[in-house]
């Protein structure tokens, strides 16, 4: 035996590492050119004026509207904390503006678009992946084609174009309620004036912030309706088809918002 | 005319192996055959629901498969499809449901009324009161008259092909005569081909001009009710005795 394992040149072990890698590499190939396909598409349906405004105003009232309260809590959240934290830490060794630079920055370059961006794949992706999964394993979307119907059309477009409009007014939102939350909390917690906290904000404000934050949430409010959507339409199996088809999707979109996120800085802030 | 020419299609294990089938111009036609055989993966690659991995269905001449881009769009304005499960729309109420059977160019040239008109046709065609469930969503209708909407839908559009995944399954003996009837009514005055897949053979044999039996992944017989009756293979006629034992505890039950 001992002979054997040493006469074979590559342990398997190794051997299946590769395979295992190979295997990801091709999984991953496939999802990015079915990514494209559907992106593809979608920009076809929307084109040919083949999407209906009513469904794109249906999908931006359940994206937009609906999740306000959710991204207020959140966002309010961050801007306390961040406002405490950064009082607790500048105590004594810088000007006590600063804080107002730290709590705004925080919210609009990265908590606002990050912390927004991962609150919808909860409620939108989610829902997204589970609603069009359902309508798969139902052989609803079979019968959408057998009628000369899109699904394309139909389902994917309004949500990828009520992604892109929500996502952005949704981070502009959740900027401005975390950066009032993190004023009103540096006054309760350490008498900061709402004047002083402005001036460290005003102080080192550049405009690009803003476009950088919002270039964030445009990307992520693409992000989330593509995968869920490419994800729900290729559920397979019953109910339970559907749950496990929904929890690799909430995975694969918090992955691609994570590395996305932190492919920023390199890319944009040269 | 519908063409089956050599269909192969495997999932983890080959369901169809080769099936060759034509189903005539204003023909009515019975497709049986075992639980899980491939009857819906078959009905399915009419439309190109399904793919086949080799093969190709032609449908009046045009193939479906492998026709230059836009002939797939035109084989679906013909055909209209029974789901064996009705696959109604959940999000969309009866009236919605059904005015999808319309096609949209028509749609768009048809006034509001006319569009209700042929909706609230469809559903007194399948035995359905309008009135009372036109406004309703499917999770809200018993599981034979959410069957009755799909087939309400799948006719509405006036196809020239109908394919029906048994459309009497899970029907009283009442809507069962009523789907039969209508089936019949459209071959006989609207010339509409009908490919039916059913597990009521002896409403199959009765009502179809001719019958096929799908098992082991091809067509194991294909000719006239009355050539199927007197088949000699041991495999149709084991699957007849079964469905005339299975027919008569049927009755014997209800
Ligand atoms: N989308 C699919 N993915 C994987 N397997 C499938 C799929 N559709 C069908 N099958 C398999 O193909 C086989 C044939 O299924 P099909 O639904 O055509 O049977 P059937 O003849 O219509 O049976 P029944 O009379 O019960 O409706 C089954 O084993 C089924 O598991
Ligand atoms: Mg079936």
């Amino acid at each position: 035996m001992k002979r054997l394992a040493v006469a074979h040149p590559i342990p398997t072990a190794v051997v299946g590492w590769f395979a295992r890698i190979g295997r990801a590499y091709r999984i991953t190939l496939e999802h990015a050119g079915a990514l494209g396909m559907l992106t593809w598409d979608s920009f076809v349906a929307v084109v040919r004026l083949r999407v209906r405004f009513r469904d794109v105003l249906t999908q931006t009232h359940i994206m937009g509207i609906q999740s306000l309260p959710i991204v207020f809590v959140t966002a309010s959240l961050a801007g306390i904390v961040t406002s405490q934290q950064g009082g607790y830490q500048l105590i004594s060794s810088s000007p006590r503006y600063v804080l107002g630079t730290l709590v705004v920055q925080s919210v609009v370059l990265e908590l606002g678009p990050l912390l927004t961006a991962i609150v919808l794949v909860g409620r939108i992706g989610a829902r997204i992946t589970a609603e069009l999964g359902t309508m798969v394993v139902s052989e609803q979307i079979d019968a959408f084609k057998s009628l000369g119907r899109d699904p394309v059309a139909i389902l994917a477009a309004p949500r990828i174009i009520a992604g892109l409009i929500t996502m952005p007014l949704l981070v502009g939102f959740a900027d401005v309620v975390g950066i009032y939350a993190g004023m009103l909390m540096a006054d309760l917690d350490g008498g900061l004036g709402k004047e002083t906290f402005f001036y460290g904000a005003r102080l080192f404000w550049h405009s690009w912030d803003l476009f950088y934050g919002f270039s964030k949430a445009v990307v992520f409010g693409f992000v989330i309706p593509v995968i869920s959507v490419h994800m729900g339409l290729r559920t397979k199996g019953g109910a339970e088809g559907v749950g496990l088809q929904t929890t690799q999707a909430v995975m694969f979109m918090i992955l691609t918002i994570l590395i996305i996120d932190a492919l920023f800085p390199p890319l944009m802030l040269q | 005319m519908i063409r089956y020419i050599d269909v192969h299609k495997a999932f983890d294990i080959p369901v169809l192996s080769g099936v060759d089938m034509t189903v005539e111009t204003g023909e009515m036609f019975a497709l049986f055959g075992p639980s899980g055989t491939g009857k819906s993966v078959l009905l399915k690659t009419t439309l190109a629901l399904i793919v086949p991995d080799r093969g190709d269905v032609h449908v009046d001449g045009i193939s479906v498969h492998h026709g230059p881009p836009g002939s797939l769009e035109q084989v679906r304005r013909k055909i209209g499809y029974v789901f064996q499960h009705a696959a109604l729309f959940d999000s969309l109420n009866v009236f919605d449901n059904v005015s999808m059977g319309l096609p949209e160019s028509e749609i768009a040239r048809m006034s509001r009324a006319d569009t209700a008109r042929r909706v609230w046709e469809a559903l007194e065609i399948v035995n359905l009161e309008p009135r009372e469930i036109l406004a309703k969503l499917p999770s809200e209708l018993s599981g034979g008259m959410k069957k009755r909407v799909g087939i309400a839908r799948a006719i509405v559009g006036r196809p020239e092909i109908l394919l029906w995944d048994e459309p009497t399954t899970g029907l009283d003996p009442v809507n069962t005569a009523a789907v039969e009837r209508l089936i019949k009514r459209l071959s006989g005055e609207l010339e509409v081909t009908s490919l039916v897949v059913t597990h009521d053979v002896e409403g199959g044999l009765l009502m179809c001009d001719r019958v096929a039996m799908l098992s082991g992944g091809t067509l194991r017989f294909c000719g006239t009710p009355e050539e199927f009756r007197n088949c000699p293979d041991p495999v149709v006629r084991a699957f007849v005795d079964r469905a005339a034992a299975e027919a008569a505890l049927d009755m014997a039950t209800t």
